[in-house]
Order: C-alpha cells, then structure tokens, then sequence
C-alpha cells in the first residue's frame, strides 16, 4: 500500500446506481465514493456486477437508476458531447486490451490525441514517445500490434489511455487475459501509476497485487457492495461470510 | 467448313480498340471511387442502427440488386430525360454503374462492419472519440481490410459490366469490337480479341487492386 496522503477530492461519485439486463438485475444500488489519487481494488465473483460498474462509470453501459459524477460533472448517457468530455477525464484499460491492429504502436498513442485535442504530429510524437518509455517500450513505437506480446499489448494499452491525460483509470481485470509470467510487467506499470497519484479503480483477481497497491477494497456480491475496507481489514479479517468463502475459494 | 481467321483486320483498328478500353477503364474507375465511396457512406448509415435510415438503405440496396444492370442504365439514359434530366451516354454509364456497385459494396462493407469486434468501438469511446470518428478512424479501415478480396470481385464484376454501357452509345470496348464486326464483318475474330483484352484487363486490375490491398489495407510494415 503506498503512503501517498489521500486528498478529500471526490473524483467519482455514484449514487444509488441502478443496472437491469432485461428483467435482470445486474446492479441493485451502488454507491461509491472515490477521492483523488486513491487506489480502489473491486473484487468479487464473476456476475457480481464489477465489470458493469466500472462501465457504467464511464458511460460504456447506461444505467437505469442513480447517478454518477466524474469531477463533479454529471454523467449522462444520452447526451454525446458531455460524455465525450468526461471520458477525456476518465480512462480506460480492458482484459483483451483492445489496441487498433491496423495502426502502429505509435499511431494508437497519436490518434485519439490527434482527433480529439488537435495536437500536432511534431508534438504528438514528443508525447507518444514519453509515455511508451514510462511503460518501457520506446523502441516499439513503428511496431504493429499483433508483432507484440499480451504483456506489451497491456503496456501499449496503458499509455494510449493516458495520451489522453486522464486523471482516473478503470482497470477491467488487465491481466486476466495474460499469461502468467507477463503479468508483473504490467502490474508494475500499474503500481508505478499509483504512486504517481493517479486515481485507479480496478476490477481485479489478483488479490496480492489488490492487497499491496490499493488503499481500498470493495468486495461485491449479487449486484451490491456488500463489504468494503482498507486492504488490510478486508483480507486479514473479512466479516461478511460471503467474502469468508470468496477468500477461501481463491 | 474451314475458317480463315484474320485478326490484322481487327487489328488495324487499333485506335478505335485504344479508345474502348480507355472509355472501360475510365468507367470502372470512376464508378469505383464513387461506389464505394456511396457504399461507405449508406454502411455507415446502417450502423447508425436509426431505424428510418436502415429502411432507405434497403431499399436502395434491394432495389438494384433485383434488377438488372442494362434495366438500371436504361432507365437512366432514356427514362430520366422525362423528368428534364438528361445525361450524356457517358455520364448515364458513370451514373449507373455507380448506383449499381453503390449497392452491392454497400452489402458487402456493411458484412466487414459488423465482424469488427466490440471492443474496438469501446476502445475508440472510452478514448473520446465521436461516433463518426470512430467508424471513420477504426472500424472503416479494419472493415476494408476483411471485405477486400470481396470488393475486388464486385469491382471486376461491375467491369464486364460495362460492356452493356455500349447499348447507350458509350464508346467502350465492346461498342469498339462491335463497331468493328460490323464494318468488316470479322465478327469470330472481333469478339475473340475483345475477349481477349477484357481478359487481360481483369487479371491487370485484380493484380493492381490486391497490390493495393497489401500496401494500404494489410499493414505493410514500413521501414
């Protein structure tokens, strides 16, 4: 865990978020609260709803229920330029990392950038090359996607959201899609973040990496927060059996 | 029964041979850029999933798929001009074979669209990427490069195509081989050259198109 002094910030605000597949029940009233620069590990079984909070938080999913506040502004689903505006603010890192395999390395650090800020090439360049040497990968800038490993994907992926110069990051269980030994490199990537201060909420099954870089942990069961803490108290000493079981079973 | 074949006589008409193949591979390359410029567009209008939308494109699309092609530059040529709109034969060929692969390219793009992964369009939003930057910038290229050996065919297929276009008085190739038969009446030997060159013609264009493909559509590595 690291020792960085948390902010009072409220960076992500949901309140009473309501989340229905069909007639399906996916989120049955979540809130959350995130302050600036904190790391939130969310944990739980898969169908417990993680993935659906973090992609209702950044508006991938509409919710039927509740409310959202990124910085302060209100998510709304249906409205394209204000969303578009809040997703400047809030990136996002997926499991099967999702790089454009018709453009290079670089070209998928440079393309959001270059049609949503009007950056220029020269300085585009400047920039794309900066963040490929902070995940370790500056000589890959021509390389193409698919010339990559899953663990350089995941590093690639990792800077093209933060091209964008957000100040929160999802992570959508990002190393589950890699092989094991490849999943350091890009922890470490992670945990560099974190100590940097950038707000992170990840969905996660790697609970001695949840344990050692979050501050804060959130076990969801069945659609609902059901217990939450500091990594410490939530591992050490779970009070929900649920999370007893969860724990054990793992 | 012997025949006494003379191509020197089709032959000597080369200029009139020149300017049929000029005026077909004008007509193909025009009506290439421009249909599958419309067949782009009309896919991106389906994605847009509004439902008003997706009914003109189909019927569009369902409209020259189920009708042939000479009815189509017919109705162009000769039809139009009731309404006050009056083309060349030239500019009623351009037109109809634009419309024509318009709407088969339109089917064929809109089959690569919907193979493009998920999450590639989640990518492109969660980076901020509009709508229409993002099937512009992500899902387009990626469409291309799936469909391509299929538009390739479409395109060679909207090529022989054109040899209808002579029926309105279009001077391509086969206007040119028919021309000649029927001033000299070498009509075995006219047809098999025109053939011939149609041949020719599609194996040149397949092989420009592909090289295409490769250079632009499947990452040819630079450096």
């Amino acid at each position: 865990m690291s020792d960085k002094p948390l902010t009072s910030e409220i960076v992500i605000e949901a309140k009473g978020l309501k989340k229905f597949f069909g007639s399906k029940s996916v989120l049955k009233g979540i809130d959350l609260t995130v302050f600036q620069s904190e790391v939130v590990a969310i944990i739980g079984r898969s169908g417990s709803g993680k993935s659906t909070l973090l992609r209702c938080l950044n508006g991938l999913e509409a919710f039927q229920e509740g409310s959202v506040r990124i910085n302060g502004a209100e998510l709304k689903t249906n409205n394209a330029q204000t969303l578009r505006a809040l997703r400047q603010q809030i990136g996002m890192i997926f499991q099967s990392f999702n790089l454009f395999p018709h453009l290079s390395v670089g070209e998928n650090l440079m393309l959001a950038p270059h049609l949503v800020h009007k950056k220029t090439k020269n300085e585009l360049s400047t920039q794309a090359i900066n963040l490929l040497k902070r995940v370790g990968l500056e000589e890959k800038f021509h390389a193409f996607p698919d010339e990559l490993s899953g663990g350089q994907q995941q590093r690639v992926a990792i800077a093209r959201a933060l091209a964008m110069g957000p100040s929160i990051l999802l992570c959508d269980e990002i190393t589950s899609a890699l092989d094991p030994e490849l999943v350091s490199e890009v922890l470490q990537v992670v945990e560099s973040l974190a100590q940097e201060g950038m707000t992170l909420l990840m969905v996660t099954h790697e609970m001695n990496f949840a344990k050692k870089v979050s501050h804060r942990v959130i076990f969801m069961h069945e659609g609902r927060v059901h217990e939450e803490g500091s990594s410490i108290d939530l591992f050490t000493n779970p009070k929900t059996t649920e999370l007893k079981q969860f724990l054990s079973s793992i | 029964m012997s025949i006494e074949l003379d191509f020197g006589a089709i032959l000597i008409e080369w200029p009139q041979l020149l300017k049929g193949v000029g005026w077909t591979l004008f007509l193909t390359l025009s009506s290439t850029v421009i249909g599958v410029s419309v067949g782009s567009f009309f896919s991106w209008i389906q994605w847009q999933k509004k439902s008003i939308g997706i009914h003109v494109v189909s019927l569009y699309v369902e409209s020259i798929r189920n009708t042939p092609f000479i009815i189509q530059l017919f109705f162009i040529f000769f039809g139009l001009p009731s309404l006050g709109i009056k083309l060349s034969a030239e500019w009623a060929s351009v037109v109809a074979m634009s419309i024509n692969l318009g709407a088969y390219s339109t089917e064929i793009i809109r089959a690569g669209v919907e193979a493009i992964d998920r999450g590639q369009i989640e990518a492109a939003y969660t980076l901020a990427l509009s709508r229409a930057q993002t099937f512009k910038r992500v899902i387009l290229p990626q469409a291309y490069k799936k469909i391509w050996p299929s538009l390739v065919s479409q395109i060679i297929i909207v090529m022989l195509g054109s040899s209808v276009c002579g029926q309105v008085s279009t001077e391509e190739l086969s206007y040119a081989a028919n021309l000649i038969q029927s001033r000299n009446f070498r009509a075995f030997e006219a047809f098999i050259i025109a053939a011939t060159i149609y041949l020719a013609l599609c194996i040149l264009l397949r092989s420009v198109l592909n090289r295409l493909g490769q250079r632009y559509l499947f990452g040819t590595r630079r450096g």
